[in-house]
């Protein structure tokens, strides 16, 4: 089955005075899928989800969200939902102002599943946004994004100041709910480990551009650690691209591109151990490759 | 698969175009802290404040010269206050919800009309109430010592329905120009209100030189007796619409910061 794109961008270019936040941005992303928008911090995460909701003016290039631009667009904007870690609410407002008023812009919202999160969550409802803590202003976003149901749904680091249990009942959640109710879901993280078993497709941005559009699956099996004695180490990566390499006394690993069935058995005969990457650490060594490509170019 | 692809998107929307701007209406009333409970408490301590001024100068005076007292507050300017400080309401309001409403997935279009309606209704609900408030002051006799703060010569001496009409133009005027100054303020920060407020002060301070070099202040004073409160109420509308339509094309470009 094919699925639609429910996000379609060609091109798409943001601006500020000398500095391009986001540069010749071209992706697609189809329905009922989760994917992650990874990169470091001022890579232009934010400021491409930004565009994706109308929340922001593309200094040029395109975007198509069900097929229609999202700028002033009720009918798009409408069944989307964007929780960004920087989210204002007004300053006098409780948390029971915030999900009384969110239901009324949500046509799917589902008050049970609000309530649970609020109890579970243990979010207080009666006290003022200013005086809560950081953790519990995210929970705020969280059960809004969660309980919103959007057709799609944008999460911007939602997970600011939540402690390691709230995080995961949030993963735990967003997975089952996903699983119950299909939605296309974006999510922008640098936690990346803690995310990957939710991925099923990757987009990594790094100085505005795109550096990696590929499904979690086949990225993940796309490089391989050999792992050994270092001269062995040494003679098998002699004529092959090393990504990135360790060494610590006599024994080394290194990174390589991912290896045909031959050369897995010529590295076992070699006495090298094979291993997989984490996602983490397999984006980590992209994004650097890639600064130091455009090192070199300058 | 295709027409079931092509289909999603045709999904219900959330009511019409009506029941959105009316949602926004509605986040205005969520919590009324900023536009209702606050200005009127202020307004209730000046009131207070008033009250214990007439009353000790009442307690000070021959009884003879109460009368003399009494008229010599027909001019009384302490409701001016709460009509500047709607100003100050609209720019709290759009500033606070404008963020929170565009999370919410609202269109500036919608909100800017549904904020517009709430101003309408705000500025309606205290007419009324400073109507009343009038009117109580007049069959009370100046709250039993005398005092004038919501009947005004000129202003608010008129019939019922004149004083709510005009009661409720200068609430809409500076809801308004509070509109315009709030869209600056969330576009161009204070650098930009620095620009309007001058603009602003250049434009008025222009229009008083004219008036002055063309000696035409009587002509104006003419114009502001012959109209009375009412007239200059009606005239009131035409700036108050134009800051209305300034308020709405300046928020439609605006990004909300972080």
């Amino acid at each position: 089955m094919t699925r639609s794109p429910v996000i379609e961008t060609e091109g798409l270019t943001r601006r500020f005075g000398d500095l391009t936040a986001v540069d010749d941005v071209t992706f697609s992303v189809q329905e009922h899928s989760i994917v992650g928008l990874l990169g470091r911090n001022g890579a232009g995460k934010t400021t491409v989800m930004q565009l994706l909701t109308g929340q922001d003016f593309a200094t040029s290039g395109e975007i198509r969200i069900f097929g229609e631009s999202p700028v002033e667009n009720a009918s798009v904007l409408s069944r989307l939902s964007f929780i960004k870690e920087s989210q204002r609410y007004p300053e006098d407002f409780k948390p029971k102002h915030v999900f009384k008023a969110a239901p009324w812009f949500f046509e799917h919202w589902n008050e049970e599943f609000a309530q649970e999160l609020i109890e579970e969550f243990r979010l207080p409802l009666n006290r003022r946004i200013k005086k809560l803590s950081r953790g519990q202003l995210s929970a705020v976003g969280v059960i809004v994004g969660l309980a919103a149901r959007a057709p799609l749904t944008f999460f911007d680091e939602p997970y600011l100041g939540l402690d390691a249990v709230a995080r995961q009942s949030f993963y735990d959640h967003l997975l089952a709910d996903y699983a119950r109710h299909p939605r296309t879901i974006v999510l922008s993280t640098h936690l990346i480990d803690e995310v990957s078993d939710l991925l099923e497709h990757v987009l990594v941005i790094d100085d505005g551009r795109i550096i990696i559009d590929q499904d979690a699956e086949s990225l993940r099996g796309s490089v391989t650690t050999v792992a050994g004695p270092r001269h062995a180490v040494e003679r098998f990566v002699e004529h092959r691209e090393v990504l990135a390499s360790d060494r610590l006394g006599g024994l080394a690993t290194a990174t390589l591109e991912a290896l045909t069935p031959a050369e897995r058995r010529e590295a076992a005969d070699a006495g090298l151990e094979l291993g997989g990457v984490s996602l983490q650490q397999l984006i980590v060594r992209r994004t650097r490759a890639h600064a130091s490509e455009f090192g070199a170019e300058s | 698969m295709t027409d079931l692809a092509i289909s999603t998107p045709a999904v219900r929307q959330r009511g019409s175009e009506w029941q959105r701007i009316w949602n926004v209406v509605r986040l205005h009333f969520v919590n009324i802290g900023t536009t209702i409970a606050v200005p009127s408490m202020i307004m209730g301590l000046i009131f207070l404040a008033n009250l214990a001024i007439w009353a000790i100068i009442r307690a000070s005076l021959a009884p003879g010269d109460r009368t003399n007292f009494s008229e010599g507050m027909q001019w009384s300017g302490s409701t001016f206050y709460i009509f500047v400080y709607m100003l100050v309401v609209a720019v709290q309001a759009i500033s606070a919800t404008f963020p929170f409403a565009l999370g919410l997935s609202t269109t500036r279009r919608d909100y800017y009309l549904g904020t517009a309606a709430s101003f309408i209704l705000l500025s309606a609900g205290y007419a009324v109430a400073l109507t009343l408030l009038s009117l109580l002051e007049e069959a009370t006799n100046g709250w039993g010592l005398g005092g004038r703060m919501f009947v005004t010569n000129y202003f608010s001496d008129g019939p019922v329905l004149e004083r709510f009409f005009v009661f409720f133009a200068v609430m809409l005027f500076f809801f308004f120009v509070g509109s315009i100054f709030a869209s600056v303020w969330m576009r161009w920060r204070a650098y930009g209100v620095i620009v309007l407020g001058v603009l602003l002060a250049a434009l008025l301070l222009g229009a008083m030189l004219l008036i002055g070099v063309t000696g035409s202040w009587g002509a104006v004073g003419d114009w502001l007796v012959s109209n009375r409160a009412l007239g200059v109420a009606w005239w009131s509308l035409l700036p108050t619409a134009l800051s209305a339509v300034a308020g709405f094309f300046l928020l439609r470009r605006v990004t909300p910061r972080n």
